[in-house]
């Protein structure tokens, strides 16, 4: 028996309604770890060229990795790949919780999934055993209430479910996955791909635990997580979550506010960690949120996901829907000015209800307001909503109008940037997409090299497929490890940044292909540094890999998803930003002016095209990066690609 | 602030007064509060200050921990 991972991927026909048990080697498994890289190898091998989103042929590969489901903090993670409804691109999301690794212990290590089901049905996935199951009666209902159903029919309580809501079946093109009610493979509209095929939920539930090569080995991680608990700072980043870093972003300038015109937000208290926890999770009222208020991932001792539940009122939520993130706190809060908590826990819930990204839901929302405020969007569009800034009663109403597509709810639900071509009117200029995809709360006139990622990140804007600009000073010795050495001074948007930017990306892209937690394995705060992550993988696998392996796991699974959008006859003309990030410095606080040159944007821009090996004027990757990488498949079985990729 | 509220207690969340020694550095700061974790220190808004840096009387002080995420 295989060490880490089980040996089998499973393919789904949902056309045919057939299913077939793929067993790669040992070697496959080594080039890719799992994850973003292995997903992307079936979706490079089996869509066709040009391919519809929402067409039978799209691909969507539910991939965990190597580690999944070994009792280590951050394991249980998975990676979901397909074309994107949202970018037109190819489309990226992970997320956790328990469901990861239950699916690992059913016996899988990953899910293909092709074609189109004549009528709703559900995978069912145990003890090495798959079927697929009608769903007819689950379809349109909300996912804490499919989820109830299934443990009732499956007569289980401990099975793990990963759905869409009925956002999902309404094809909102930033529908998202769901675990547990409350955890989302949020990004790039993958519950959108899930809802086309007529696929409620995959249903997992298993006892078949991965072996470990070297159990001494693995103990000495696992005790090293205690270890480094308080020096990293990660238990309190446990106690007050993501959110714990409101404040923070606020007094840096980089809390994106009034649709990211301003990254100073005047309630930023309002909306903060700290409020959440003393007055919002649950069991704060008899000061036990550690208990009540507070939930994890399978075996993380990090703990960081929130519990938040309000009685009454207009905004009352149940706590099996979860409590907000900090993006969350951003999208709904400060990008639409609003600063009642209520509001955002409730807009948070209807999002993991309905199955939504609440990142791209905020922030369309947000766009809306700025279109008000500006008089391009009017009463008559909404429909007699007034879509002001703060209006918090109008943002959950248009939330839940999203989900359901209905008045305009509708274009909304076609995310940001489709709305502005369907209302013209100039609505485009108060776009914050990149590719199509809505900004998270990450400044990228603040934190300068994301400038960069943002824009040439294969599935569109993204704070976590690199380390940000502050990580490189704060952190000499993990750095280091990655041959990071010297850091520049703030703002910089230089060479040196640019290879800090490329650099981190590789280790991001590994940790989303080993399909780990980036609050646990990293290069800056997270718990692991990069070399303890070496050290896990090969404690767990037995394999020799070392840092230059690692990464390069993670340039091939880049190079994966930049090879599909060339495929796609998507470039360079994409690596874009919104216009406004050049056009209008920002107002208050501590970036006040702050805008990005253009010129040096563009300098940056080449720098990092050479330095990944890609063709600078078409963005292409090199056909000698590609070979180098084990890649030349890629090209060779791709028509399209030969073209694009000499 | 942020996370880091929990070593002043007895604060406005996290926000305090604080009688230092004359010629006090940011390190002997961070040592009367006993942090002893990672955190990016700003002393005026400005967070290019090192360890060494000496605080004058007035001067506002932001501690924090670098995460970024969501
Ligand atoms: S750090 Fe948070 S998100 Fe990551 S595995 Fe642990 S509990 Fe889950």
């Amino acid at each position: 028996m295989p060490y880490g991972y089980t040996g089998k991927v499973l393919h789904v026909n949902l056309t045919k309604g057939e299913l077939e048990i793929e067993e790669p080697d040992e070697k496959f498994y080594r080039t890719y770890m799992g994850g973003s890289a292995m997903g992307l190898h079936y979706v490079l091998k089996e869509t066709p060229a040009g391919v519809d989103p929402f067409s039978p042929d799209n691909v969507l590969a539910l991939c965990t990795g190597v580690l999944t489901g070994t009792p280590v903090s951050g394991q249980s993670r998975l990676t979901s790949v397909a074309k994107s409804p949202l970018t037109g691109c190819i489309g990226d999301a992970q997320g956790g919780g328990y469901f990861p690794a239950e699916m690992k212990f059913s016996g899988f290590d990953a899910v293909i999934i092709k074609g189109k089901s004549p009528k709703p049905v559900y995978l069912w996935m145990h003890h090495g055993e798959a079927e697929l199951r009608d769903a007819g009666h689950l379809w349109g209902l909300t996912t804490g209430d499919a989820e109830d159903k299934l443990k009732e029919e499956l007569d289980d309580k401990r099975i793990e479910v990963l759905q869409i809501g009925p956002a999902g079946e309404n094809l909102v093109r930033f529908s998202a996955l769901i675990s547990m009610s409350n955890r989302a493979n949020g990004r790039t509209g993958m519950g959108a791909v899930m809802g086309s095929k007529n696929l409620k939920a995959v249903v997992v539930r298993g006892k078949m635990k991965p072996a470990v090569s070297n159990p001494e080995k693995f103990k000495e991680i696992q005790k090293l997580a205690k270890v480094n608990l308080e020096p990293t700072g990660m238990d309190g980043f446990g106690k007050y979550g993501t959110p714990g870093v409101t404040t923070p972003q606020h007094k840096a300038g980089g809390l994106p506010t009034y649709n990211f015109n301003s990254g100073n937000f005047d309630k930023h208290e309002e909306i903060d960690g700290l409020k959440l926890y003393n007055e919002h999770l649950r069991g704060h009222e008899k000061d036990d949120q550690n208990r009540f208020g507070r939930d994890t991932c399978f075996s993380c001792s990090i703990k960081c996901k929130r519990v938040a539940q309000i009685d009454e009122g207009p905004f009352k939520t149940d706590a099996k829907y979860g409590g907000p993130e900090y993006e969350t706190l951003a999208t709904f809060g400060s990008y639409c000015g609003i600063s009642d908590m209520d509001a955002i826990i409730h807009a948070n819930a209807l999002c993991n209800m309905y199955g939504m990204d609440t990142i791209s839901c905020g922030a369309t929302i947000a766009w809306a307001m700025e279109c008000w405020e500006e008089g391009k969007i009017t009463a008559e569009d909404t429909g007699g909503i007034e879509l002001q800034y703060g209006n918090a009663e109008a943002m959950a109403k248009i939330t839940e109008m999203i989900a359901n597509r209905e008045g305009f709810g509708e274009i909304l639900a076609e995310g940001s940037k489709k709305a502005a071509e369907i209302i013209g009117r100039g609505t485009e200029d108060y776009l914050i997409t990149s590719k199509g995809q809505e900004a998270p709360a990450h400044m990228p006139q603040v934190k300068r090299s994301l400038s960069v990622i943002y824009a040439a990140n294969p599935f569109g804007a993204d704070h976590e497929s690199s380390e940000h600009d502050p990580g490189y000073k704060a952190y000499p010795e993990r750095m280091k490890e990655i041959g990071l050495t010297n850091p520049q001074e703030k703002l910089a948007l230089n060479k040196e940044m640019m290879r800090f930017a490329m650099i981190t990306q590789h280790l991001s892209s590994a940790v989303d292909s080993l399909s780990v937690c980036a609050f646990v394995f990293g290069a800056s705060f997270q718990l692991y540094s990069p070399e303890e992550l070496v050290k896990t993988v090969n404690a767990v696998m037995g394999w020799d890999v070392d840092m230059k392996e690692i990464l390069e796991v993670g340039e091939r699974r880049l190079n994966m998803l930049r090879a599909f959008n060339s495929r796609e006859g998507v470039g360079r003309e994409s690596d874009t930003l919104p216009k406004k990030m050049f056009k209008r410095p920002l107002e208050g606080g501590r970036s006040d002016g702050y805008v990005l040159d253009e010129g040096e944007w563009e300098v940056a821009l080449e720098d990092y095209y050479r330095l990944c090996d890609w063709d600078v004027e078409t963005g292409h990757p090199s056909l000698r990066k590609m070979e180098s990488l084990g890649l030349g498949w890629v090209v060779a079985e791709n028509e399209a690609l030969s073209h694009a990729i000499t | 602030m942020g996370p880091l509220v929990d070593y002043l207690p007895d604060s406005d969340r996290g926000k305090t007064a604080l009688k230092l020694n004359d010629e006090s550095t940011i390190a002997d700061m961070l040592q009367k509060l006993q942090i002893k974790r990672k955190v990016v220190v700003a002393v005026n808004g400005d967070e290019e200050k090192g360890l060494d840096h000496v605080l004058i009387d007035g001067d506002e002080v932001l501690v924090f921990s670098i995460i970024s995420g969501g």
